[in-house]
This record gives structure tokens, C-alpha cells and sequence, in this order.
């Protein structure tokens, strides 16, 4: 009797492939790839602790981003306009202090554009402050 | 002749079950179900920051998600100020101030609301701050 039920073992294995594939084609479709992330560092200074006034002399970069676009040093000038400055300054020192001034309404995306674009060129002294 | 042929072929199960297994097991380890963040959020491109791996994901670090409209959240939990400025206290004495701070913020938000998160990270001590961005698309959106 129970030699029986190995008698035709084959048909059993076509549900089982089955299955398999089922569960292959389920996978597959359910994964997605994940983005790859990164990180761009930056200080923010304790507010009201006028370390701004402080920080603000003349070796230092400043970038203020309305919402509108960026404008660099008193300039207002495009994103790539911001890269070639940028890239200029970097030639002579990496180290020099940049200041982000974001105003209020500005998007976030051009503060990560900006900090992108120092990060491009090796500048890692960010400040950014914030305008009312 | 053919009777002992078929007989055999009740053995080749095994590895088959075994293969299913170990598909199976695969798949549950490797799926994350759960979705421990805001995927409202459309985060910038970032091609020069630093690439987060593992690594650079200690158990230490705090990810504070800004939505577009400006709800703030952990792990897709909003939080009030209040409660962010008490998680990032615990994080603060637990670790010290260095522990890594992220912010992932939608590239449409305000900068308004993330200052205000800035602001209570800078009033608790934490100044050093990274933002979220995208190095390298992989999802097809």
C-alpha cells in the first residue's frame, strides 16, 4: 500500500514547479530597487547667538537663496553661474567659510543644490541661517 | 524496467523542497515590509554628497523626515516640536552631541519648516546637520 503512492511521483512535481515560479514571478515584481542616497553636511549656528555678525568678514562666502533663485556675493546670478564662481574659488582656498542666508519661502531643493555644488568643489565649511 | 525508473524520481523532491525554502527564506529576509519613512517625499538630487551606506547609518542616527507641507515626523510618526526637541535630547544624552543628524526633506518645502527643525536641533546643541538627497536614481518613477 504504501509503495502505491511512489508509483507516479512525477505528475506530483508539475504543481510544485509551478509554485516555484509563481513565487519567482510574486518576488520580482514586488521588489523595487531603492534609490541610492546621500548626505550633505552643513552647521547651523545656534539661533540668536550673533555668531553670524561674528562669522561675516570679507574671506567669507556668501550665498543667499530667495525664492526665486541664488544670488552669490550681492550678485544675482544662475545655478551655473554659482558652479563656475564657486569652482574659481575653490582653485585658490577650499577652507574659506561659506554663508547660506535661505529666506523663508525659498524651496528646499535650492539649499540642497546649493550645498551640492559646494560639496562638488570641496568646500565643507557650510553655515547656513535663515532670513524672516 | 520502467517501474524502478519511476520510483527513483520520488527522491528528487527533496531538493526541490529544499530550493523553495530557501527562496522562500530569502525573499522574507531581504523584503522590508514596513515602511519606516515618509515616501511622500521627493527628495533633491545630490550627485556630490556623501553616499549613505550601512555604515553610515549607525544606530545613534536620527532622521527627521519635512513633507512637503510641512509635517514633521520619525519613522512616519509625526511629532510636535515639542516632542522632537525631548527626541533629540535623549539622542543628545545618550550619544553626545555628534551623533548624525539628517534631515530629509522634500525639495519642495518651505525653508520655513526646515528651519524650524534646524532650530530646535541648534537650541538643543546639535549644529552639525546632513541633509537627504538622491545620488543615484535606481527606481523607475
Amino acid at each position: 500500500m504504501a509503495r502505491k503512492e511512489y508509483d507516479n511521483p512525477k505528475a506530483e512535481m508539475t504543481p510544485m514547479i509551478d509554485v516555484v515560479f509563481q513565487l519567482m514571478i510574486f518576488f520580482i515584481v514586488t521588489i523595487k530597487q531603492e534609490d541610492i542616497f546621500s548626505k550633505l553636511n552643513a552647521n547651523r549656528p545656534a539661533p540668536n547667538s550673533g555668531s553670524e555678525q561674528k562669522e561675516e568678514n570679507d574671506t567669507s562666502i556668501k550665498i543667499d537663496i530667495g525664492t526665486e533663485g541664488v544670488v552669490f556675493n550681492g550678485r544675482g546670478v544662475s545655478f551655473k553661474e554659482l558652479d563656475s564662481h564657486l569652482k574659481r574659488l575653490s582653485a585658490s582656498s577650499t577652507q574659506s567659510i561659506v554663508l547660506i542666508r535661505c529666506a523663508a519661502n525659498s524651496p528646499h531643493g535650492f539649499l540642497v543644490r546649493v550645498l551640492d555644488t559646494c560639496n562638488k568643489y570641496k568646500m565643507y565649511n557650510l553655515s547656513i541661517f535663515s532670513m524672516d | 524496467m520502467k517501474k524502478p525508473k519511476n520510483e527513483d524520481v520520488s527522491l528528487d523532491m527533496t531538493p526541490m523542497i529544499d530550493v523553495v525554502f530557501q527562496l522562500i527564506i530569502f525573499f522574507v529576509v531581504t523584503l522590508k515590509m514596513s515602511d519606516d519613512k515618509d515616501t511622500t517625499i521627493k527628495l533633491a538630487d545630490g550627485k556630490n554628497g556623501i553616499v549613505l551606506t550601512q555604515e553610515e547609518l549607525p544606530p545613534s542616527q536620527l532622521t527627521i523626515d519635512v513633507s512637503r507641507s510641512g509635517r514633521v515626523s520619525l519613522c512616519n510618526i509625526t511629532l510636535t516640536d515639542k516632542m522632537l526637541e525631548q527626541k533629540i535630547k535623549e539622542r543628545k544624552a545618550r550619544y553626545g552631541a555628534e551623533f548624525p543628524c539628517m534631515i530629509r526633506a522634500d525639495k519642495n518645502t518651505r525653508h520655513r519648516d526646515v528651519a524650524r527643525v534646524m532650530n530646535i536641533c541648534a537650541a538643543c546643541g546639535v549644529w552639525k546637520l546632513s541633509f537627504v538627497a538622491i545620488q543615484e536614481h535606481k527606481s523607475k518613477q
